[in-house]
């Protein structure tokens, strides 16, 4: 550990003096990254499994039980930060140095700087003027109850349902149920403690600075669980999809899916936040909640590239359906405004095509 | 449950199903990159009723079939097709026909061979033979697809492993091809969320044309040695 620190602090000297950054630094900065976001996964684990401690010790006849794990979950917790401080300021510096050459247009108003390796410009909706519109119509859903009311409306079939984190850990571990078996329970509720009812319906059930877990449910297709953070925000963190018969502590903003389609989702729906974080964090979440709509053809829609619905991906010799929806040139816009509509009708990449893994980097 | 689809071998007009023909298909599951992963089997038992006294026959049913199947080892499923019964109960249950002798195996199938683990997809290849002997009657082919348990939404993506399939199968000219009979499971009163209840209807389904495909009365009694 102490040796990879010195050479990570050697490494972003070096790597400033040359022209092109040498793969091996950035990935040294990745992994670096990669770690720290591992270690605040812990956090956020750990402080979830503090207030389970806290919820528990509240029932009557407890043992000491509660306090044990309290303080063991409280050391780790220590260690865990202590950890972080030590990684990410290293990470953080080597990845923004790359980041800043590489990926400039990631940056608000650094436009223009082109390099070898990043070969999509930024591509906008349609014309100045319609993005413009766009941003006026979204700056009316500030608040995630706005958002919801509005985005339910746009998507029929799909389920939103909010969470506080705890209380959905606690869902996480009951399913998989039927959607019937789910909507029939609801009527029959756990009585917790704490007087917040998670389930059914949106804000209305779940005081809207506590969501930090939005789950939506496609039956029988898809379940993508999404976190926000802060809680009462709408500026998700992470993003993932699971098989809706799924279920267990696993199923999380930032778990993994045992299934190597909702994997690949998974993974490429990462770097679709990523993006729309990058490009304009206040409609982050409104896009990425229409993007996540458009995978309800997940297992209809071919490829728009070879034409089919399954194909063998060379790299992991699976068969797989187009688990890619382009998110570059994604539009989540109003379908009462023609304007945008039309000139985005040039774009060869939107919202209903879908890709093979393969067949989506040749196309990029 | 995941959902599956079950396959039987037809064999072209004038052909017999061998051994080296499963040998070739389990080829051809692990060419599309199936990793062998075990061995599986079901077993299928055709009852006939005991007459204790001068019943009407005809009461009973002649298609009464019993199946175990090897993902569900404390079950045992019972069908009537003519009457598009499914019933699914407890295995101790033959214990209990034993003893009362109302029913009684008449003839027993086995399904046997092995699993292959495709990434979401699991194949099994097995080949039907009488439970006393080892007399190849036919192949089945079962094709899970792991993350969905509605058949209506994963109907193209098992259309699309079909395709894949047929493409793999074809490149080594055996004479025959794989067919699916999709039987009516809202008949049995079966939803479209998958269950076990489905692969026994499936099999009953498969079994009916196994036999069909026997032509003469005499080579059907054959068939069962």
């Amino acid at each position: 550990m102490q040796q990879q620190q010195t050479q990570a602090a050697r490494n972003p000297t070096s790597a400033e003096s040359t022209a092109e950054a040498p793969p091996k630094q950035v990935a040294l900065a990745m992994d670096r990254l990669a770690q720290a976001a591992r270690l605040i996964a812990d956090v956020r684990l750990g402080a979830d499994r503090l207030l389970e401690a806290l919820f528990v010790s509240a029932q009557p006849h407890q043992t000491t039980k509660p306090l044990h794990l309290f303080l063991k979950e409280d050391s780790s917790m220590r260690q865990h930060l202590q950890d972080l401080r030590t990684i990410g300021i290293l990470a953080l510096k080597a990845f923004t140095d790359q980041k800043r050459r590489f990926f400039p247009h990631l940056d608000d108003g650094l436009n223009g700087q082109s390099s070898a390796s990043e070969s999509v410009p930024k591509k906008h909706c349609g014309s100045q003027i319609s993005t413009v519109t766009q941003q006026e119509e979204l700056s009316d859903y500030r608040t995630l109850s706005d958002l919801l009311m509005h985005v339910e409306k746009d998507m029929p079939n799909m389920k939103i349902f909010t969470y506080q984190r705890l209380d959905w850990l606690k869902r996480a571990s009951t399913l998989p149920c039927s959607a019937e078996e789910f909507l029939m329970d609801s009527s029959k509720e756990h009585d917790f403690h704490i007087s917040n009812k998670p389930r059914l319906g949106l804000l209305g059930a779940v005081a809207a600075d506590k969501v930090a877990v939005i789950e939506l449910l496609f039956p029988s297709i898809f379940r993508a669980i999404i976190s926000l953070h802060p809680a009462g925000s709408i500026d998700p963190d992470a993003v993932a999809f699971f098989s809706p018969d799924e279920g267990g502590s696993y199923v999380h903003a930032r778990g993994f899916s045992v299934y190597h389609v909702f994997k690949h989702v998974t993974e490429h729906a990462a770097m679709a936040l990523q993006y729309f974080l990058g490009t304009n964090t206040e409609t982050a979440l409104y896009s990425l909640l229409h993007w996540i709509f458009s995978y309800q053809t997940l297992f209809t829609e071919p490829c728009s590239k070879c034409k089919r619905l399954l194909s063998m991906d060379r790299q992991s010799d699976l068969l797989l359906p187009p688990v890619h929806r382009p998110y570059r040139s994604f539009c989540a816009i109003k379908s009462s405004s023609p304007q945008s509509i039309s000139s985005t009708k040039n774009q060869t990449l939107d919202a209903s095509h879908a890709y093979h893994v393969g067949c989506f980097s040749e196309e990029a | 449950m995941p959902l599956k689809w079950v396959f039987h071998w037809q064999p072209n007009a004038g052909t017999t199903v061998n051994s080296q023909m499963l040998t070739e298909v389990s080829q051809c599951a692990e060419s599309i990159n199936g990793v062998k992963e075990g061995r599986w089997k079901a077993t299928l038992t055709f009852y006939k009723p005991m007459f204790r006294d001068q019943a009407v026959p005809a009461e009973y049913p002649r298609d009464f079939l019993g199946i175990s199947l090897p993902e569900q080892p404390n079950r045992y499923y019972f069908i009537i097709r003519s009457q598009k019964i499914v019933l699914e109960a407890d295995s101790s249950i033959q214990m209990i026909m034993e003893k009362l002798q109302s029913y009684k195996s008449r003839v027993s199938l086995t399904f046997e061979g092995f699993q292959y683990q495709l990434g979401d997809f699991q194949l099994r290849v097995g080949k039907v033979a009488p439970s006393a002997s080892e007399n190849l009657r036919g192949i089945v082919l079962e094709v899970e697809y792991l993350p969905l348990s509605s058949m209506e939404k994963s109907r193209q993506i098992l259309d699309g492993f079909v395709e894949i399939w047929q493409e793999a199968m074809s490149k080594r000219s055996l004479p025959g091809h794989f067919m699916h009979i999709e039987p009516n499971f809202a008949e049995f009163g079966l939803s479209d969320h998958y269950t076990s209840q489905h692969t026994a209807v499936q099999y009953a389904t498969v079994m009916a044309q196994l036999i069909s495909a026997v032509q003469t009365a005499q080579a059907k009694v054959a068939w069962w040695e």
